[in-house]
């Protein structure tokens, strides 16, 4: 018993830089202060992932922030690496007010070599900031928000993945508001969009 | 700190009570391992699949079975469920939100399920959907031999059932004769999920017209058949790679899977 309270304060404390704002993430508790979610909220779902300090995370825990969300694996070589600089780039067209209050979400499909270690170790070499989660999931979990989302993927026979390449805005509720399809074009639509999500937050809290 | 913890073991102590009831219901049998040919793949795509062994459900969830679930589970009903998770043909051949009807037998298997919907039933089983693999290669069994393909009797059944209209009402499980492992309904029932059906759309023809779509996909390449001959099995392919996860069809059901090792 001790050792699980002291596991449980290690996570208390390995989460507070991670996850700014919301309650322990391994207790899943109701939100039972919030309005029911609507209809079309992805944080109906149910499945779980761990973040790269090793936390369990579900994806209600992103309620109440606009979030740019992209599924992706660490060992891709092409669209991947552009994709992060995408999000940047799409960050850094927000308001400097807003930029801050925006999650970046980034959910492996490489749920056998992407291991929280293993995202850790692309955090450090990608210089992922601090405040971006990164998500591994079981097969399960992966395999629902990919369909939730639209994203399609495939391990091919050399071990990488044939996949979409998109990147998901979501409302504060967990609303798709806007995906960005491919690799050109469409950053400025994408930061309205999340700016669009940000300043719905703003207005409401 | 102390009493939450207490709290949610209790909690999930009950959960799992409440889940074993159900458990118990569904007999599984072993798949011995085995490989898979894709009936269709893609250049990039692996020849053959080495699948290990595993456990499939006898036979597919019955109307009886999904009612519990629905009834244990409200948020999983007819009026209630989440358009995210299953769109207007979620079990309309029920009559009501727990009322079965004419048109759906309490032992036949349950159709105009949607995926998430099948999914959300396996894992409060404690279970998960079959892969791709794993179910073609439980189906590829005849009812003597490994290969149902070389077995005349086998064909004879399977191909007339391919032929054949779907009833209104899908006849009961035990109306399906056990192939070599002990599974019913492989064929001759109803189509079934499979937790990777959408891996046939990666590659699919929809890319090679656009080349604005070549940076939509990461890889990928044209598909190629493998086995011309295994008209059923190119079209559960075809079939697979049309269904969305949302939208269930009045000849589509499930079974569960689970690994070897679970009790």
């Amino acid at each position: 018993m001790n050792s699980m309270l002291l596991r449980f304060a290690v996570t208390l404390l390995v989460a507070a830089p991670v996850l700014s704002a919301t309650t322990p993430s391994c207790c899943h508790p109701p939100l039972a202060a919030s309005a029911p979610l609507p209809v079309a909220s992805l944080y109906q779902t149910e499945v779980d992932f761990t973040t790269d300090a090793e936390v369990p995370f579900r994806l209600a825990e992103l309620r109440g922030q606009p979030v740019a969300l992209v599924m992706f694996f660490a060992s891709c070589g092409h669209a991947c690496p552009a994709t992060v600089v995408d999000l940047v780039r799409i960050r850094e067209k927000l308001p400097a007010d807003v930029r801050s209050s925006v999650r970046i979400v980034m959910v492996t499909f490489d749920v056998e070599r992407d291991t929280p270690a293993a995202l850790r170790a692309f955090r450090e070499s990608r210089g992922i900031p601090s405040d971006w989660v990164l998500l591994h999931g079981s097969n399960d979990a992966v395999r629902e928000l990919a369909a939730l989302l639209g994203v399609k993927y495939k391990r091919e026979a050399d071990g990488m993945f044939a996949h979409s390449n998109m990147i998901t805005i979501l409302s504060r509720d967990g609303e798709i508001t806007h995906q960005r399809f491919g690799l050109t074009g469409g950053l400025d639509e994408a930061a309205a969009a999340l700016g669009a999500a940000a300043k719905a937050v703003g207005a409401e809290s | 700190m102390t009493r939450l913890r207490l709290f949610l073991s209790v909690a999930i102590g009950a959960a799992f009570a409440a889940d074993s009831a159900l458990v118990a219901g569904e007999a599984m049998v072993i798949i011995p391992a085995g490989i898979y040919r894709p009936v269709t793949r893609a250049a990039t795509d692996p020849e053959s699949i080495t699948v290990a062994s595993f456990r499939l459900e006898t036979v597919p969830v019955t109307n009886a079975e999904f009612l519990a679930f629905v009834t244990a589970n409200p948020q999983w009903r007819r009026s209630r469920v989440s358009p995210l998770f299953a769109d207007e043909t979620y079990l309309r051949h029920w009559a009501g939100d727990l009322e079965l009807g004419p048109l759906a037998l309490p032992d036949a298997p349950v159709v105009n399920v949607s995926w998430f919907a099948a999914r959300a039933y396996a894992r409060m089983q404690h279970r998960r959907l079959p892969t791709l693999a794993e179910w073609e290669l439980a189906a590829m069994a005849g009812y003597k031999t490994l290969i149902g393909r070389d077995e005349p009797d086998f064909n004879r059944d399977l191909y007339a059932w391919l032929v054949a209209p779907t009833p209104e009402v899908i006849p009961s499980v035990n109306t399906a004769r056990a192939t070599l492992h002990g599974a019913r309904g492989l064929h001759g029932l109803v189509w079934e999920w499979v937790d990777d059906f959408d891996t046939a759309m990666v590659t699919g023809e929809s890319r090679v017209d656009a080349s604005r779509d070549q940076d939509l996909f990461c890889g990928g390449a044209a598909v190629a058949s493998t086995d011309p001959s295994d008209y059923a099995g190119f079209m559960r392919q075809a079939l697979r790679s049309s269904l969305k996860a949302r939208q269930g069809t009045g000849s589509l059901g499930f079974r569960c899977a689970a690994e070897l090792s679970t009790p």
